[in-house]
């Protein structure tokens, strides 16, 4: 048996060592727009996004595809599921009013599995399946493979929870509803600094997220320049090739004794953490960004996460005209049982699809170059989570941003507790 | 690296490694047996960490389950479950997965093992729940809590002088409550709230400052209720599998097969079925540690990818002690254990991992067996 000879052994080893590089990259691509324009609005450092040269498509067919990529299985399934539920909701409304020039939209799912290299498959697949244009994802690492997939064939993208700052730089075809982590990040230093006081800080990161990276970078710098002190940096690895157990980095920043702990990771390793993090006798205040955001962090967090605090986009007790009509119409879906989305993706997925059909609409005809300069158009759209400008904003819309607390879960299922909120121009 | 925080490691350290050791027992008895490397194993952990789950579930600690109270009667159901379900899988692996290729080239079996392992990963998504991830509540383990031990004791009079600003603050605390009655939310306050919420603040922030330079040069130790029942059991496991191999006639028997298969099967040992029983008792072992892994460390997700992570560590520290050695197992569970912790105590995080395997190529390179195995060399 001379499978395994010499020769053999030492190509295993390269392709071995050339893979591990490979995911070393990925997500390594730290670069972040230093002038953290995004939620600020102030847009200038980015002005002249590369542009795709491929040549528009039209649709063909009787209905007019639109895809979407969303987490409908693996980690953010809760974000997916809503993204989903979202788009979908928008899509009917669309048809309902008659559709496009008498053509219906057609919404084509794609299921990233939680996990980029399957966001980009799946965005290769819509795009040849005919879509004029693609709206997702959730998370950013998911989007950041959508968007260089669709670069070359010129085909917009527009990402509903999607926040690392530098995502918009992968071209003029990239959109996102939602704010950045420019923004998200100096919110949550100024509402920890300000608000509650405190004045030293642990930072926990998880390095496979180049969302949480980007996010504990934004609330470092705007932390530091306020006065306050990091005094511990610590990191861990989620996407399965670590043991979820967090005991290591957490006797650390216990003897450390910060006042506060910044968890910039998704709520499924947060859960988890807070619970560690009791165990490991740290009391401090515990603050995260809007990938805390999904019921799930209450059994995972259990007693432990309750009167943590982090950064949301908008709030289902927000009285706005666009917020209750929403969710009238969330709750009106059968499949809902009368009950509110389970966590903002699902009117942050409303206001992606509904954003992109009316770019559609006011492009006036079915052709991927229109919808992209449709949507660089786009001036005070009244969406769910507030309104959304792009019109040179570099694909990032000025938006505001809710802090909440987690509470436990009331009899109408609500379990966030509106704290303060953050216009743009506070945070200058 | 902060020597004080040394001691806390060592003990995170050897608390992981405990469940290194018990998933590693499985690795390296089927080696010991089958000459196989059983990457299916991982997910055995996983489906046992499921049958923990369901159990719990059963026991009225479902999402819409409303019991609050545990009792360790539910820790046991929890962990027979969990073994219950392993020993299953084991035997439908075996006899379905490896049996028919008993007399092929090894590889033909080991790239079954990757195959069975990619199967329950991927096809379980489609089974399980939806592919959505799942916890254990932490209400359903009844020895929460810490048990402090203090090594070196910080400054008593510093301490002592710290606690006398308590009444202050609590008079602060009391007047900011009573303020907040009047406040439209605590985080947008009037003049007068907000002046009452600084001297509370600052109060409490001179208060954590003296303590925590009271407690500088203290040296204390938390040990987990969970952690040290885990500890407990798997040290009680451990000594049941010690007399079993060692002191049964099953054992003799699975000591010869893994010496020699054919001898062993002309000298009238049923080796069909002792290759079983070896594969059910690793795969008990893999529950037992699945178990009390998702339930002790509490909030833990269990996805079909459970399984992974600690399954490679685990055959890493079956291989670091010598594959196919039982005490080999532990010893390198528990190494593989405390080095992650330290690296992480040394302040390299990012190289968590990194550094584990690194360690490994080391002992490997000097000890081609492993710690305790014999360095003859085998051909995979």
């Amino acid at each position: 048996m001379r499978v395994f000879d010499k020769n053999n052994i030492r190509h295993l080893a390269l392709a071995v060592v050339s893979a591990a590089l490979l995911v070393g990259c990925n997500g390594g691509d730290s670069k972040t727009d230093e002038t953290g324009n995004g939620g600020g609005g102030k847009s200038s450092a980015t002005a002249g996004r590369k542009a795709p040269t491929a040549a528009p498509i039209d649709a063909q067919g009787p209905t007019i595809k639109i895809g979407l990529v969303a987490s409908v299985t693996g980690d953010n399934k809760p974000w997916g599921d809503d993204s989903k539920e979202g788009a979908q909701l928008a899509v009917d409304e669309f048809n309902a009013a008659g559709g496009m020039d008498g053509k219906k939209i057609e919404m084509v799912l794609g299921d990233s599995a939680s996990k980029p290299e399957q966001a980009k498959t799946a965005a290769e697949k819509l795009m040849s399946d005919g879509c004029i244009a693609l709206v997702g994802e959730v998370s950013s690492g998911n989007t950041i493979q959508m968007a260089k997939a669709a670069f070359d064939k010129g085909i917009a993208v527009v990402a509903v929870g999607a926040t690392r700052t530098d995502l918009t730089d992968e071209g003029s075809h990239v959109f996102r509803v939602c704010y950045t982590d420019a923004f998200q990040g100096p919110v949550m230093a100024k509402f920890l600094f300000d608000k509650l006081n405190k004045k030293t800080v642990a930072i926990m990161t998880d390095n496979h997220l180049p969302y949480s990276q980007g996010l504990s970078k934004s609330f470092k710098e705007t932390f530091e320049k306020l006065g306050g002190k990091v005094v511990a940096e610590k990191a861990y690895e989620s996407g399965g090739t670590q043991a979820p157990n967090y005991s290591g980095q957490l006797t650390e920043i216990k003897s450390a004794n910060p006042d506060a702990m910044f968890c910039s990771g998704y709520f499924t390793e947060v859960g988890p953490m807070a619970q560690q993090a009791r165990q490991a006798g740290i009391k401090a205040v515990l603050l995260g960004g809007d990938g805390w955001d999904s019921d799930k962090l209450l059994t995972s967090g259990g007693d432990a996460i309750l009167g943590s605090f982090f950064c949301n986009h908008y709030n289902n007790a927000d009285n706005r005209p666009q917020v209750t009509d929403f969710l009238k119409k969330w709750k009106a879906v059968p499949a809902h049982n009368g009950k509110n989305p389970d966590t903002t993706m699902g009117a942050l997925g409303y206001d992606a699809m509904a954003l992109t059909l009316d770019a559609l609409k006011r492009a006036g005809k079915a052709n991927s170059k229109a919808i992209i300069d449709a949507l660089e158009a786009t001036e005070k759209y009244p969406g769910v989570s507030g309104d959304i400008t792009l019109k040179g904003m570099n694909g990032n819309p000025p938006k505001r941003a809710i802090v909440v607390s987690v509470t436990a879960k009331g009899p109408d299922g609500s379990w966030q507790k509106f704290a303060k909120d953050y216009t743009p121009d506070q945070i200058k | 690296m902060d020597p004080r925080t040394l001691p806390q490691q060592i003990v995170n350290g050897v608390l992981l490694g405990t469940i290194y050791a018990l998933i590693a027992l499985g690795y390296t008895m089927v080696y010991g047996v089958l000459k196989l490397i059983n990457f299916a194993h991982g997910e055995v952990f996983m489906l046992g960490a499921y049958g923990a789950l369901f159990t719990s579930w059963m026991l009225g600690f479902g999402p819409e389950g409303t019991r609050t109270q545990s009792s360790p009667v539910v820790l046991l159901l929890m962990l027979l479950g969990a073994m219950t379900v392993c020993g299953l899988a084991a035997v439908i692996i075996e006899r379905f997965g490896y049996r028919p290729l008993r007399n092929s080239p090894r590889i033909a079996s080991l790239i079954t093992a990757i195959g069975l392992s990619l199967l329950l990963q991927y096809g379980g998504q489609i089974f399980i729940l939806n592919g959505s991830p799942q916890t254990i509540k932490a209400e359903a383990n009844p020895y929460r809590g810490e048990i402090p031990i203090s090594l070196r004791a910080g400054d008593k009079v510093a301490l002592a002088d710290a606690e006398k600003l308590q009444p202050g603050i609590e008079i602060a605390r009391a007047a900011f409550v009573e303020q907040l009655k009047h406040e439209k939310s605590e985080f947008d306050l009037s003049p007068k709230g907000e002046a009452i919420k600084k001297v509370r603040d600052d109060l409490e922030q001179t208060y954590t400052d003296k303590v925590n330079k009271a407690n500088e040069k203290a040296v204390n130790v938390l040990l987990p209720k969970g952690g040290l029942l885990m500890l407990g059991a798997t040290l009680v496991i451990m000594a049941c599998l010690w007399f079993l191999v060692k002191h049964t006639r099953k054992g003799r028997a699975m000591r010869a097969v893994s010496h020699d298969f054919q001898a062993s099967s002309l000298m009238g040992v049923n080796v069909d079925s002792i290759v079983t029983f070896t594969f059910i008792l690793g795969s008990v072992l893999a529950g037992a540690g699945a178990m009390m892994y998702a339930t002790f460390l509490p909030g833990t997700k269990i996805d079909t990818f459970f399984g992974m992570a600690p399954g490679l560590k685990a055959f890493t520290a079956a291989v670091l002690g010598g594959i196919g050695n039982i005490p080999g197992a532990v010893l390198g569970g528990l190494l593989m254990g405390v080095a992650e912790n330290l690296v992480v105590w040394a302040g390299y995080d990012n190289y968590r991992d990194a550094i584990a395997f690194v360690i490994l190529i080391v002992v490997l390179l000097f000890r081609p067996g492993g710690i305790l195995g014999s360095s003859k060399v085998e051909k995979v």
